[in-house]
This record gives C-alpha cells, sequence and structure tokens, in this order.
C-alpha cells in the first residue's frame, strides 16, 4: 500500500498518515507500536513483526489534554497526548515512550494512566553522552526493551529478525541521504515540502513497503536548477507543520542542511553492520547530532550549525521554537548571541501545534530574506 | 511610633543562623584558599563533594532568598528582556538575572568552578547551568542522569547500577579538579552524618502527625533549608538534634500552630511553596482554622541512607528514588502514606508555572487523591516566584469557598 507512492500522495500521507495506517493494520493484521521523540530503537520493534510509528502531534482541536497537563506544557506534548486520547486510540496496540526531558517523563505517567490495557513501555536513555556511562546504559536499555516485547509478543526475536530490520532501516535512511544531497543541487526537481514529507513518513510507516516508493522517486529524479534559490541550514528539534515547508518553497529556499529529528538527526542513524548486533545499536546511539534536552558539550548545538552552515556556504540559518519547549528556551539566547557574534544571519519561526499562524510566519520570512538576499 | 519588639531567637533559630553564616563565610573564602566552588542541585549526592572537601553551592537557595522578598517580578522580567520566555523556572529566571546585574538582597554566592546536575530533581536545572558553564567559557558540568525509578525490580536494580557507575565517574572528575585522591572513608563518615541528619529531620516532619500539630509546613521549609545545604556534616545533625527537642517540648505542652480546638482543617499541599506568600498564607489559613501540615516536597530531603551498603550505592538508591523521579503511581502512594499518618482533611494543589516537573502531575494526582481519599482538593495555578502570575483575590475567595464546601461535607475537624 505504501510501495508506490507519487509525490502528491506522499505529501498528503505525510499530513495526516493516520486513516492509511488503520487500512494497513487491517490488511496486514499486524500490530503498531507509538513511539515519541527521539531515539527509540525502532529497528527492535521492527524485528518483532510489529509497526514503529513515531507520533508527531496533530493539527485537530484539542479536547481532552488541556485538562490533563499545565497550561505551559510544551505544544507538541499536548498534541501528542490529545492524538492518542481522542482521534487515534484505537490504532495502537502499544507505546514504547522515551523520556528524553521533565516533561516527555510526567507525561509518560499520565499517558499510561488514561491508556490503561495497552502495552507499554518506557525507554530510559540516558540524559548525559558525554561519559562512558551513557553506553553501557544504552545497551541496558535496549535489552529491557527486547525483553519487555518479548513477553508481550509472547514470543523472542532472532538474529535474523533484528538484522532484517536493521537492513530495512538503513536502506531507508541511505535513500533519503541520496535524495536529500540531489535536492540540495536541484530544488526545482524536489521541494523541501516532499524532502521533508519523505523523512517524516520513513519514521510512521512500514519501511519495508516506503523503501520501494522511495527507490521509485529516486530513480526518477529529474535535474533541475537552483538559480533563485537560497540555501539555509534548518535547526531545532521538528518543523510542523509541514506547510512551513510550503512557505520555503515559495520564497525559494533550499534546506540544504538541517539538524532536526525529522530531518538529518534521523538519516544519521545508521547501524553499522557486524556481529553483536545490540553493540552496533548502542554505538549508533551516540552517531546522532544534537538533541536539546540531552546533554553533551555545553556549545554542541552552536558548533553543529556553525559548521553546517559553513560546510554548506549557506546564507543563513533558521530556527524552528516549538511553544513552550523550555529545552530550546535555555539555548535559544545564547544561540543567538553567538550566531550575532560569528556573522550568521539566524531566524527564529515560532510553532505551536494547533495554532501556527503561517501568514505570520510568511511575513517575517519574506522580510528576514529580503534583507538577506538586498532586494 | 514604637518599634516592634524583636522576636527572641530560639535555640534552633541561633544555630541555623550560626551554620548559615559559618558555611556562607566558607563559600567567599573559598577562592583564596585554593578550594572548589560546585553549583548543584538541591536533591544530589552532594555527600560526595563534601567528603572531598569541595564547596556546595545551591543557586536555588540563593533564589529562594530573592523571591520569598519578593523580587521576583523585577528579576524575571528583566531576564526576560535578555530573551528568557516568562514561563522558565523563576528561580532561573532570577539567578540569570543576579548574573547579568548583581542585584539580590544576600550577600550573593560566590562565582562557580563547576556544576553538578542531578535530573531527579529536574532537568531544568540542567538546562541552567548549561547556561552558567557556557558563560564561565565551559566550566565543567557533570549530570547525574537519574533514570526515572520504574516499578520493575529487575529495572531498578540495573538503574542503581548505573547511578554508581556515574558516581564512580563524578569521584574520577573531582580527582582530576582537585588533582587529590578521593577518600571513600571520608565518604562514609559524611553519609553517616547524612543519615543521622535524615532520620532526625524526618522526626521532625512528623511531629505534624500530632494534635494539634506543633508545626506547619511554613515551620518545615525554614527546617529544612540545613539539611538541603549542609547535609553530610556534623553541624547539621546537631541543628536537627537541637530542632527536635525544641518541637518536642511543644508537644509535651500541647501547643500547636493553632490551639486544638481551633485546629478544623490539616491540610496537605502539593507543590513548592509561594514563597513571596509564604507568612500571609499561613496567617490567612489560620484565620479559617486551616494549617498546611505536609507536602512531598519537604520529604524529598528524608533519606534513608543503609550505612551497612557500599556508600555509592546507598548514595545511589536514595537519591534515585525521589518523589519528583518515581512514577505517579509510587507519588500517589507516597501523598496517601502522609494522608493517613498525619490525618488530614484537606489538600491544595498548587499548579507552580515555575516547575514543570512538579506541576505535571498534579491534575491526575488530584483526581486520584480525591478518589481515594474521599476529600475534595483545592486547585489552582500560580508561580512560586514571580508575582504577575499570582490574584490574591482570586486565591483568597478559592480558599474561602473550599473550606465552606469541607465544612458542608462534614469533614472539618471541630465544630465551627
Ligand atoms: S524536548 Fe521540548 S518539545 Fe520535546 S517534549 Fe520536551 S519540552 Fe516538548
Ligand atoms: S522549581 Fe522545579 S524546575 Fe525549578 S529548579 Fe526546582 S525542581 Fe527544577
Amino acid at each position: 500500500m505504501w510501495e508506490s507512492m507519487s509525490l502528491g500522495e506522499i505529501i498528503e500521507c505525510a499530513s495526516d498518515p493516520y486513516p492509511s495506517m488503520r487500512e494497513w493494520k487491517r490488511k496486514s493484521n499486524k500490530k503498531v507500536i507509538g513511539t515519541t521523540f527521539a531515539d527509540v530503537p525502532e529497528e527492535v520493534i521492527q524485528a518483532f513483526d510489529m509497526l514503529p510509528t513515531t507520533i508527531m502531534g496533530t493539527h485537530k482541536p484539542l479536547k481532552k489534554a488541556q485538562a490533563l497537563l499545565p497550561d505551559n506544557a510544551c505544544s507538541l506534548a499536548r498534541s501528542n497526548l490529545e492524538l492518542v486520547l481522542s482521534y487515534e486510540t484505537d490504532l495502537f496496540d502499544g507505546f514504547v515512550l522515551p523520556q528524553v526531558c521533565d516533561t516527555t517523563q510526567h507525561l509518560s505517567d499520565i499517558w499510561r494512566i488514561n491508556l490503561k490495557g495497552k502495552y507499554f513501555e518506557s525507554y530510559l536513555a540516558p540524559r548525559q553522552t558525554d561519559r562512558e556511562s551513557a553506553k553501557y546504559w544504552v545497551r541496558k536499555e535496549i535489552e529491557r526493551l527486547i525483553d519487555s516485547l518479548s513477553n508481550f509478543a509472547q514470543r523472542g526475536i532472532k538474529r535474523e529478525d533484528l538484522e532484517y530490520s536493521v537492513e530495512v532501516h538503513n536502506e531507508n535512511k541511505r535513500l533519503l541521504r541520496e535524495i536529500y544531497s540531489f535536492k540540495n543541487d536541484n530544488p526545482s526537481s524536489v521541494s523541501n515540502r516532499e524532502l521533508f514529507s519523505m523523512i517524516k513518513l520513513s519514521q510512521q510507516i512500514d519501511k519495508v513497503e516506503f523503501n520501494q516508493t522511495l527507490k521509485k522517486v529516486r530513480d526518477t529524479l529529474k535535474r533541475g536548477t537552483r538559480d533563485g534559490y537560497t540555501d539555509v541550514v534548518l535547526a531545532g528539534i521538528t518543523c510542523d507543520p509541514l506547510e512551513i515547508y510550503d512557505l520555503f518553497d515559495e520564497i525559494k529556499l533550499n534546506v540544504v542542511a538541517d539538524n532536526l529529528l525529522v530531518g538529518s538527526r534521523y538519516i544519521q542513524g545508521e547501524v553499522d553492520p557486524g556481529e553483536d548486533l545490540i553493540q552496533k545499536l548502542t554505538e549508533r546511539h551516540f552517531k546522532r547530532g544534537f538533541f536539546s534536552p540531552i546533554h553533551g558539550s555545553v556549545f554542541a548545538e552552536f558548533q553543529e550549525i556553525k559548521r553546517l552552515y559553513q560546510e554548506n556556504n549557506a546564507k543563513a540559518v533558521i530556527y524552528v521554537h516549538i511553544e513552550f519547549c523550555e529545552s530550546q528556551e535555555y539555548d535559544l539566547p545564547d544561540l543567538k548571541k553567538m550566531a550575532k557574534e560569528e556573522g550568521i544571519p539566524m531566524h527564529v519561526i515560532e510553532t505551536e501545534y494547533q495554532t501556527t499562524s503561517l501568514s505570520h510566519i510568511r511575513t517575517r520570512l519574506q522580510a528576514f530574506f529580503e534583507s538577506i538576499r538586498g532586494v | 511610633m514604637s518599634e516592634k519588639p524583636k522576636k527572641e531567637l530560639t535555640k534552633s533559630q541561633m544555630l541555623s543562623k550560626k551554620i548559615t553564616d559559618e558555611y556562607m563565610d566558607e563559600a567567599f573564602r573559598a577562592k583564596e584558599e585554593g578550594r572548589i566552588i560546585c553549583y548543584t542541585t538541591a536533591i544530589s549526592p552532594v555527600e560526595i563533594l563534601v567528603a572531598h572537601d569541595i564547596i556546595p553551592i545551591y543557586p536555588e537557595n540563593h533564589s529562594v532568598a530573592n523571591l520569598t522578598a519578593k523580587k521576583g517580578a523585577q528579576m524575571c522580567s528583566y531576564v526576560e528582556g535578555l530573551g528568557y520566555s516568562s514561563h522558565l523556572c523563576a528561580y532561573a529566571r532570577c539567578d540569570l538575572a543576579y548574573r547579568a546585574t548583581g542585584f539580590t538582597v544576600t550577600r550573593g554566592i560566590p562565582e562557580p568552578d563547576m556544576f553538578l546536575a542531578c535530573n531527579a530533581q529536574c532537568f531544568t536545572l540542567t538546562k541552567w547551568f548549561e547556561v552558567l558553564s557556557r558563560r564561565g567559557g565551559g566550566l565543567p558540568l557533570f549530570v547525574f542522569d537519574t533514570p526515572q525509578y520504574i516499578r520493575d525490580k529487575r529495572a531498578r536494580e540495573e538503574i542503581v547500577k548505573y547511578c554508581v557507575l556515574q558516581l564512580k565517574e563524578l569521584i574520577s572528575l573531582l580527582e582530576e579538579v582537585t588533582k587529590r585522591k578521593f577518600d571513600y572513608d571520608r565518604l562514609r563518615e559524611v553519609v553517616k552524618y547524612s543519615a543521622e541528619a535524615s532520620i532526625l529531620y524526618r522526626k521532625f516532619l512528623d511531629m505534624a502527625r500530632y494534635i494539634p500539630s506543633p508545626i506547619s509546613i511554613f515551620d518545615a521549609l525554614i527546617g529544612m533549608a540545613i539539611t538541603v545545604y549542609r547535609r553530610g556534616t556534623p553541624q547539621c545533625v546537631e541543628y536537627y538534634k537541637t530542632l527536635c527537642e525544641e518541637i518536642q517540648e511543644k508537644v509535651d505542652k500541647g501547643i500547636g500552630v493553632l490551639p486544638k480546638e481551633k485546629e478544623r482543617f490539616r491540610l496537605y499541599w502539593e507543590n513548592l511553596p509561594i514563597w513571596f506568600k509564604f507568612s500571609d498564607h499561613a496567617r490567612l489559613l489560620g484565620s479559617y482554622g486551616g494549617v498546611i501540615l505536609t507536602s512531598l516536597y519537604v520529604h524529598a530531603w528524608s533519606f534513608e541512607f543503609d550505612l551497612n551498603k557500599d556508600p555509592l550505592y546507598t548514595l545511589s538508591e536514595n537519591y534515585v528514588s525521589r518523589f519528583s523521579n518515581v512514577t505517579l503511581e509510587d507519588r500517589i502512594d507516597m501523598a496517601l502514606d502522609l494522608f493517613q499518618r498525619y490525618s488530614l482533611n484537606g489538600m491544595l494543589m498548587f499548579m507552580n508555572r515555575s516547575c514543570k516537573a512538579v506541576s505535571f502531575a498534579v491534575p491526575t494526582l488530584k483526581d486520584i487523591l480525591t478518589k481515594k481519599t474521599g476529600i475534595p482538593a483545592l486547585v489552582f495555578e500560580s508561580d512560586m516566584g514571580d508575582q504577575r502570575f499570582y490574584s490574591e483575590t482570586q486565591i483568597r475567595t478559592r480558599i474561602e469557598a473550599y473550606f465552606e464546601t469541607l465544612e458542608r461535607l462534614g469533614l472539618a475537624k471541630n465544630p465551627a
């Protein structure tokens, strides 16, 4: 069902993948396991022949979540909770929820208490990545996840299951990387919206099928031009709603690099081949770039953004801020200051699930890029 | 106009002042004595720092002093001008304002050499310390990562092992920074003082179970300061011995915060206090026969160190299992235990804009506690330090209505 999608279908499905996921579930009779940002080893879930899918909020109205959370809870958390409580409850057979910040830690309790009867596991990946103990702990958590899923599925997994799953995921990332790189040189052929829809869907639907679509997309790519485009680096956690990419396309911005979870940070997560796959999955955890709530070097984010900006010869950085994400809010003032000191033009987009104002973003983006382009 | 006569300080108050003054003097001398200042979180395995002769400083405490002095709105709005959002923790906002302006109602706190953030309390402090670390050009920041203490025996064993590993890493870092070998015997001694002080601190808190209660949460909040910043020292043990004796004397004489016949509502408080309304709230509630007796927050420092275990192990077990890092189900059990032991008949549930770590659970906690105890709750939203989010009249009206409800339901202790 997802093997042969046109670019238009990809865009449509990425905006709301749930109807097609329901159909897929009905036809395949497989279980769907929801996860949230970030770093749950999807390969493990897929090895149990279940579908791992990252829940990325809803833009439908809030009904129940508000009463369960403080007013200043981040809008992604609120939106995710609403999606599972009000809109897609039946779709999910269970959840593996990572805890990356205070919000996700406490949200996972609320989630479990309000969705009794479903499989539930926490994934407690380390919130520090700068020491040996973090490696020890990632491995322990992957092993615990495998035990937990074995209990739920009432069966274990064989090495071949995990090997196959890793290969499918790796292939998905390779394909995305190829398309991304092609797009950088040919922005008139592949739009930002199309590329980031592919990356989003890759984290949500069955990759065995979707890889077929990606191969076809790759094989039919036609050379285009980058004339008139301005290359930018996109930074933050995620850029939602996807319509923001339409605005980038409209004003001819070419996202040539990013550090988003629904972006390069996902693609970076290829698992190396090897005898001990759990060890390889563990090592992969540390191959990914900066993620605001996880502690590493205190200058990591700025250094990463600066490197992407310089290596790609970009003209500006666009930072996407999710309303009420405390983690980003502690980073942002220093980030802006450092960008200014280094002469890196940086523009911040404010997003809030449910209420993002596209026209406001458009006006501000236009004004910013007019000044950059010297129009 | 005649001046209000100054109340004479009790023995424990004098001791508290002496310990605090000595601590701050020592901290301010640290640089010239070549000692290291480590900023840390109120909940953190500070015993390791103390054992290595490193001076722990708690920027949260410093912020409390400024917030209690009603400087919150002024300091918080200043940092908003620097780009920090108004819904970040008021401790952090207040501290960042102090960094930028030097303004404080105290003598301030010495500059840090390094940081230790324990996320059993919250991850906010990690992010806040990251800002301070950058400000110092990249000062060492050690995150003691305490995964949620989920309800699974095997997982808990593994979590504690991971924490022990990290404490060893912390010790290596301290050895590197100070170029001195860590002394495990000294650590055992420090943990012993912490264990003794914790037992006494808990004894002090538990005196709220008497009817009438000799202490309110406001006494507990004042009384908790020494264990927050001086645990692991003999002075801390001495302080709680003195404090317990004083309170016991009140119990023996039947002296309560309110007289027995006037003590009508024995209340649970969820969350941190509203620092700038501290004494006003005590007076307001008292006028209705209400007294807040306890909260999970003040119990966060009632550790149960097991001196028969490896010190790193017992430290890990204790720090990872604080109320802010257990599951909501465990937190509910902890609160129910207080309801039962302290004969509580009311609950004030504060949604603190500043502290998501504690406030996230409040709506669910309230529902379940009400269901299990049959006691309705008063839920209100405000901020622990930023007066701009506090509405006096609204809170007064709601408290009044709440007591009427308790009365109507026949939950009040003494007839009006
Ligand atoms: S990291 Fe930020 S956006 Fe993500 S859940 Fe936490 S607060 Fe929300
Ligand atoms: S008040 Fe809450 S958010 Fe602020 S430092 Fe304390 S625990 Fe962390």
